[in-house]
């Protein structure tokens, strides 16, 4: 496995890096939001009302 | 609950083989696949781009079809137009996601390939403009009257499923009448057979991990249907006892 | 009544009052012109570029004319409990929509004739192309934007923030008719490029809306 080119600075290799970086962080960040709102949905008191539109 | 017994294991099982999928394919594209021979390294983000867009037109379907079938039950069975409901906004979530990726890895690529962030090609043009009609959908969605938002929100999802393709359509004869430079004009076609596992396999990731994200989203909605329904249940409840 | 006779009767009631007070086309008269005004500076083209862009820019001006028009579309009727007695009546809904939405064209027509010569002037236009099109291209522009634009405000009656919401949700799902009516009208202007498949598809846009709109204007009055 070649991981030398990703060392250079070269802006191939940053853009390249943003590019994938930013698929995780946007995919993670989803479905880490939508597991965060699950639990928070789940712990929720029965008393808690609920107005937000959603 | 029975309905999170089944979700649970299953849901663990699908995330399990989706992460692999991911982290196989990312390996294939990132670090096996050759060097592309005009572009360099940088082509790989196409590995990204590519599954990403084709799957951003995948999932505004899902949420159409949904909405048709919460319009039919509707009235002839709430229950199952609330499902139906949720199965909605989770696509349209979905498709906002998915096309943000398109739309942000299109520009970083574009600026190395061509040395500018946009330009209003064909593809890219139709691209954002699905974009804005999904997060219309969701801006509806927030803005409306509760107990309205459903049924506004799948009598727009119906309008922008009819605009999907005249979209694609006009934008495509306006860039035929006025050409101008075209982002990434063969990544499709001309692929080398060695590139094909890394698209393949990043194509099958991303899809799973769609179905994950919606299941994901289903849930989240139908748990917040549930709390509504218990607090209107509640709400019932505490009038009659004042009644008595 | 047949379903014509029920909307002659509501397009004959907006235009009657409409006619009375005449706000909703004085504010578009004068917002459109100001619109034009504002490109003219920001822009200040000369007479070849002008044919370029003046159909962009007069369609634009028209779209935000129509946004306010559009946005106190039926607030006469929510004011009124118009809506709820629609429920009631045996009347056909989409009888209501359709009346309005032709009493809307009618509107943005009558400041269009006025707007396009003014335009003409500020821009020094002559027409290049077949100028008789534009008879077919104004028309079929402005009932893409009306009719949408009514369903729309339909749509946002009960919502808070209703005036945001309308652009928010007219604007992306007009852009291709937006597109045509721009392309078709510099077409015509410039006469550099054919209008033919612009005004095909803003034929075939109004037919897929309009079918859309009078389907679903009863599931949007029955909301609830």
């Amino acid at each position: 496995m070649n991981f030398s080119w990703m060392f250079g600075s070269s802006m191939e290799a940053r853009h390249l890096l943003y590019a994938y970086v930013a698929v995780w962080a946007i995919q993670g960040g989803y479905a880490g939001w939508v597991l965060y709102q699950w639990l928070r949905a789940g712990r929720q008191s029965r008393t808690v009302s609920h107005t937000d539109n959603h | 609950m029975q309905r999170s017994r089944i979700f649970g294991p299953v849901g663990a099982v699908w995330f399990l083989l989706t992460l692999a999928a991911i982290v196989y394919a990312t390996r294939l594209g990132l670090l096996l696949a050759p060097t592309e021979a005009t572009m360099g390294n940088v082509a790989r983000i196409l590995y990204y781009h590519v599954p990403h867009s084709m799957l951003s037109l995948v999932f505004p379907y899902i949420n159409f079809a949904a909405s048709l079938f919460y319009l039919y039950w509707r009235r002839r069975d709430p229950l199952k137009a609330l499902t139906a409901d949720a199965v909605a906004i989770a696509g349209a979530e979905v498709t906002v996601v998915y096309g943000s990726i398109c739309l942000l890895t299109g520009m970083l690529w574009g600026r190395v390939a061509w040395g500018i962030w946009w330009t209003w090609d064909a593809r890219l043009t139709s691209m954002l403009l699905l974009w804005l009609l999904y997060v219309s959908y969701m801006m509806l969605r927030k803005l409306s009257a509760t107990g309205q938002t459903h049924t506004l929100a799948a009598v727009l999802s119906v309008f922008a499923a009819i605009d999907v393709p005249i979209v694609y359509m006009s934008i495509r004869w306006w860039r035929t009448q006025h050409p101008a430079p075209v982002f990434g004009g063969g990544d499709e076609s001309g692929l080398d057979a060695s590139m094909w596992p890394a698209f393949a396999w990043n194509i099958v990731a991303w899809a799973l991990w769609g179905v994950l994200l919606l299941g994901m989203r289903y849930a989240l909605e139908r748990r917040r249907q549930e709390r509504e329904q218990e607090a209107a249940l509640q709400a019932i409840e505490a009038s009659l006892e004042m009644a008595q | 009544m047949s379903y014509l006779g029920h909307v002659m009767v509501h397009l004959r009631k907006d235009l009657r009052l409409e006619w009375r007070s005449r706000d909703a086309i004085n504010g578009m008269l004068f917002f459109a012109l100001l619109v034009v005004v504002v490109f003219s500076l920001a822009f200040d083209p000369t007479a070849a570029m002008s044919r370029q862009i003046a159909g962009g820019i007069l369609w634009v001006a028209l779209l935000f004319a129509s946004i306010i028009a559009l946005n106190q579309a039926w607030t006469r009727e929510q004011r009124n409990r118009v809506l709820e007695t629609q429920r009631m009546a045996p009347a056909p809904p989409s009888a209501l929509f359709l009346g309005k939405a032709i009493a809307n064209l009618i509107f943005v027509a009558i400041v269009e004739a006025i707007l396009a010569p003014l335009f003409a002037v500020f821009y020094n236009l002559h027409i290049i192309g077949q100028g008789w099109l534009l008879v077919a291209v104004m028309p079929l522009g402005t009932w893409a934007l009306v009719c949408n634009g009514t369903f729309f405000a339909a749509l946002g009656l009960r919502t808070r923030n209703r005036e945001l919401l309308l652009p928010l949700i007219l604007f992306p799902i007009s852009i291709p008719a937006l597109l045509g009516m721009m392309q078709a009208t510099t077409a015509i202007l410039s006469g550099e490029f054919d209008p033919g498949p612009w005004i095909r598809l803003l034929i075939g846009y109004n037919v897929a809306f309009t079918a859309a709109c009078l389907l679903l204007f009863e599931t949007v009055l029955n909301a609830e």
